[in-house]
């Protein structure tokens, strides 16, 4: 199937919104956005790599290098407070967008 | 907070940056692994699985190129890598390297040295309340073309009177003084001021107070006295406020110390400031013109408005007491004290600019031709994930590199430069000494970032562009496309034409420097000893006289004096003292409008200076004290008024004395004495003997002494012979006629110097631009040259291919060159002092000069190519 590309923006959001749920690794997240896009995006790691360390510089993710479960090193990302608040924020201005889009599609 | 959070973040990449590379590294890498390992277990081999993750990555280096430049803070990042990789390229190639920082240090440490000068003489604020609003106010004639002039007494009180564009107007007038108290007697540079010049210039005393406007009117005997003065003859004592000192023999309070950096026209040095105090009779002298008038600009009124309201007031004012009215011009306080050395600065100034434009050119040239040997190394770059901006920004920060150390190296530089560039300060300023300032600092910042630009720009772009055309696969053989060289060519053309422009302006300026060498002064100069004795202790005419021979027979009693005289100012020294005059043909009228140089001098002047007759006689025992005196005019005198007969026994009566005043018969006509100065004009002189000038106040208080010894030995027994008669007789100015003559030169030989020190200066580095042009074409060009060989072109063919690429660089050069030189002659016509400049003889010079220096520039690299072994040529490929 022909992957999609990553609207502009979006990105940030859905790694915030995979690392609410529990903390991860890199490869974690392509691996995450893969599945539960059911197969629409697939991430280039040299745009998920930018994005998770200019987050973690602006204070939003803060990492760690933990074992993984197959016992190799990683590095995991987890939400800092401010990151919380970013999600929090940002969700509630992506469901106000698609609310108006959807809304402008269907009314048209 | 988020600011703060990145900017500590931002640190920490930075400080920490090892650990963050591996970090990243690491990370890619457990990316890498993970995804493989992943793979395997859907039963791919571990080889495969390996290279598909690889391939997911998109290729380690530039994911982590992309991380690199996507955090924040990552131009800092960049520009700290690409100065390191600077600074490398630096270190790999010295001798290229210190070729170009050494010609960039020249080209800025020469602008750094002459922009200080600049900075000190024309932009440096002056030491006064808000200079800006300060202007002079000149008297003028209103014939065509009149010169500016001082101004009399009742004119200053009439504008300040009358006018309506100023706040206030203050006078100065010219006030030396003998010094008498204790030590020796010494003659001080004073002026006497109105009690308004403190409030209108708006300067405050270091100690003490300045008098009052009362203490001027009313004559009170005070004095502010200058910072050397007080250091030099008080030591600084904070007690000489208060204290009476004699000045001209009559007591003076002294109340106050101006501070060290005030200063005013007419020149720096003046040591005492005391009330001008104008008698009423001098308030009516319209014909004392020796002030020097400065006002205080009202708010909101130009500098323009002030001259054209001060220029009617005065037609109307002066018209009841001068014929024709005068008018009058204002100028600013600046204008006047820097003169004609703004010229000089900005001439010069250019002239640096002109050098540091060709050092620009030459390293840019040989930056393009290493480019070329690095285009593999940037086409690896643009490879490995460099975009184009990323590659320029790169070729630049290393061209900021070298611009930066040529800074540093420039600026030790111009450190020696500014000591010898102090004289070319005016003595009129109170600046001594050049300083690097925050100024002079910028200035060279700025003009070391300007440079990096120039010269960096055109590499970076060709090396970027050709990195992203070729990539790797021209396996770096230099091939250079013919645009490059044309590009190269040009740049070889500007260079030379800017090397030839100053060439021939330093020509002009040593032909005319030479000029002013070979100049008749009129007299002998060598063995002339000059000094002056203020005559303000002997207060009548035949007291003067009395003295003035009794000072003139111990001196020439002094063993290696061979014959001394006397003259009311020393030669050469003078400008002005003038005084009208009547000729015995005319009627009154024309006595308001004629002005000779006035002096007076003893019997045996002429023959102690060594002056030439050219009809008559000089003066002789016949002349004795009379109502029919003798005269003596110079030539352009004669000319003037006797164009073509003798004006012996013509007659000439002095000033406005009228009725009362002798008619002097002339006696004799000499040969031009430049008694204004070496490059100043010549105007009609008259000379009366002193022992029969008792109708004006001038008296041959100088004195010129022909020595058979060196005369600086003299000094101290002419000063002894002097106190001998009287103790209290200061001496003063004591100089050579040679030393004056040198100082009088050291304008014209400073600019001569420098323009042609910039000049030789950029005539190498011409000629080191074009060798590099062409050396570097034949070694690209080599095993072209080895074809054509061996096809049958013979070494005598090869070299004059190559040599006359370098000499039609040359002539192309030359033209421009001579273009730009014939249209900057404007701007250095004051600078030629009344010479016609003979450009034909200089640009002949030029041209010989650099198509000489262009061929030996050719030569070597053309004969290089003539000498190539084809066999050798070809085996190199």
């Amino acid at each position: 199937m022909e992957k999609l590309d990553i609207p502009q923006g979006t990105l940030d959001l859905m790694i915030l919104t995979i690392l609410s749920r529990a903390p991860m690794h890199g490869y974690g997240i392509t691996e995450r956005l893969t599945v539960l896009s059911q197969d629409h995006f697939r991430v280039n790691p040299g745009s998920l790599f930018p994005s998770l360390y200019r987050l973690e510089q602006d204070g939003k993710l803060k990492a760690e290098w933990r074992a993984t479960e197959n016992n190799r090193r990683a590095k995991y990302y987890r939400l800092t407070a401010s990151g919380k608040r970013q999600l929090e924020q940002h969700l509630e201005r992506w469901n106000r967008v698609s609310f108006a889009v959807t809304s402008v599609l269907e009314g048209a | 907070m988020k600011l703060l959070h990145r900017l500590v973040s931002v640190m920490g990449w930075i400080t920490r940056r090892d650990v963050a590379e591996k970090d990243l590294n690491d990370e890619l890498q457990a990316f890498i692994d993970m995804a493989a390992a992943d793979e395997v277990r859907s039963g791919t081999t571990e080889a495969e699985a390996r290279r598909r993750a690889a391939l997911r990555l998109g290729g380690l280096e530039q994911a982590k190129e992309h991380v690199r430049s996507g955090r924040h803070g990552a131009w800092l990042d960049i520009v700290g890598r690409d100065l390191r990789y600077g600074l490398r390229q630096i270190r790999r190639d010295p001798a290229f390297s210190a070729i170009v920082i050494a010609t960039l240090a020249l080209g800025i440490g020469v602008n750094t040295a002459m922009f200080s000068a600049v900075d000190a003489v024309l932009i440096k604020s002056l030491p006064y309340a808000d200079p800006d609003r300060l202007v002079m106010i000149w008297n003028q004639s209103t014939r065509e073309g009149a010169p500016k002039f001082f101004t009399s007494p009742p004119e200053w009180k009439e504008w300040r009177r009358l006018n309506t564009v100023f706040t206030d107007i203050a006078a100065t007038q010219p006030g030396d003084v003998s010094l008498s108290n204790d030590g020796e007697p010494e003659t001080l540079p004073g002026r006497k001021v109105t009690g308004n010049l403190w409030s209108v210039l708006g300067v405050r005393p270091l100690l003490g107070r300045v008098f009052t406007e009362e203490e001027d009117v009313t004559g009170t005997r005070v004095v502010v006295i200058s910072h050397g003065l007080w250091q030099r003859r008080f030591g600084a004592s904070p007690t000489v406020v208060g204290r009476t000192i004699l000045l001209n023999d009559k007591p003076y309070e002294v109340v106050g110390v101006m501070p060290r950096e005030f200063y005013f026209l007419p020149t720096r040095d003046i040591d005492v400031w005391m009330p001008a105090s104008f008698s009423p009779d001098l308030l009516k002298s319209w014909g004392w013109t020796d002030v020097v008038s400065v006002g205080r600009l009202k708010p909101g009124v130009t500098a323009r408005q002030a001259g054209d309201a001060m220029a009617a007031l005065n037609l109307r004012v002066s018209a009841e007491h001068v014929k024709p009215p005068r008018s009058a011009v204002v100028s600013s306080v600046r204008e006047d004290l820097v003169g004609k050395t703004s010229t000089s600065l900005i001439v010069l100034l250019g002239a640096a600019g002109a050098v540091l434009l060709i050092a620009c050119v030459n390293v840019a040239n040989l930056l393009l031709s290493r480019g070329e040997s690095r285009r593999r190394e940037v086409a690896m770059r643009a490879a490995l994930g460099a975009s184009r901006g990323r590659l320029i920004a790169q070729f630049l920060i290393e061209s900021l590199t070298l611009s930066g150390l040529g800074a540093i190296a420039g600026v030790a530089l111009a450190w020696p430069a500014m000591q010898f560039l102090e004289r070319l300060v005016p003595e009129t300023m109170g600046v001594r000494q050049l300083a690097f300032d925050w100024r002079v600092l910028t200035f060279s910042v700025v003009i070391a970032l300007t440079a990096g630009v120039i010269f960096g720009l055109a590499p970076a772009v060709r090396g970027a562009v050709f990195a992203l055309q070729e990539r790797l696969h021209d396996g770096g053989r230099g091939h250079a496309g013919g645009r490059s060289h044309v590009f190269q060519h040009a740049l070889i053309v500007i260079e030379t034409a800017l090397a030839v422009a100053l060439l021939t302006t330093g020509g002009v300026l040593l032909q005319t420097f030479q000029q002013l060498r070979q100049l008749d002064l009129g007299l002998r100069g060598d063995h002339l000893l000059t000094f002056v004795t203020p005559l303000f202790r002997y207060r009548t005419f035949d007291e003067r006289v009395a003295f003035v021979n009794a000072e003139l027979e111990r001196i020439r009693a002094i063993p290696g004096v061979v014959q001394a005289g006397g003259i009311s100012q020393i030669p050469l020294t003078v400008k002005d003292q003038s005084t009208f005059y009547l000729l015995s043909a005319q009627d009154g009228s024309e006595a308001r409008e004629q002005v000779a140089l006035s002096r007076v001098v003893t019997r045996d002047y002429f023959s102690t200076i060594g002056a030439s007759l050219r009809e008559g006689r000089f003066f002789d025992v016949s002349d004795v004290r009379s109502d029919a005196p003798s005269a003596v005019v110079n030539e352009t005198f004669a000319s003037k008024h006797f164009p073509g007969r003798s004006p012996v026994g013509e007659r000439v009566k002095f000033g406005r004395l009228g009725a009362q005043g002798y008619w002097y018969s002339i006696v004799g006509v000499v040969n031009e004495i430049r008694e204004r100065g070496v490059a100043e004009d010549l105007r009609p002189a008259i000379y009366r003997l002193h022992e029969q000038a008792d109708q004006t106040n001038d008296h041959p208080s100088g004195f010129v002494v022909r020595t058979a010894v060196p005369p600086a030995s003299m000094i101290t027994a002419v000063r002894e012979a002097i106190w001998s008669l009287d103790k209290h007789q200061p001496v003063a100015r004591v100089q050579t006629i040679e030393d004056i003559v040198i100082r009088q030169l050291s304008v014209p030989t400073q600019n001569t110097v420098l323009l042609g020190a910039f000049a030789l200066l950029a005539l190498t580095l011409a000629a080191l631009g074009l060798y590099g042009v062409l050396s570097y074409a034949v070694a690209q060009r080599t095993s072209e040259i080895g074809v054509r060989m061996a096809l049958g072109a013979s070494g005598r063919e090869i070299l004059l291919s190559f040599g006359a690429r370098g000499l039609a660089l040359t002539l192309g050069g030359l033209l421009i060159g001579v273009a730009l030189a014939l249209s900057a002659a404007r701007l250095i016509t004051t600078l030629l002092y009344g010479f016609e400049p003979n450009y034909t003889g200089v640009l002949a010079a030029v041209s010989g000069v650099l198509i000489a220096v262009a061929m030996l520039a050719s030569f070597v690299p053309a004969r290089r190519a003539s000498r190539v072994d084809p066999m050798i040529a070809l085996r190199q490929e």
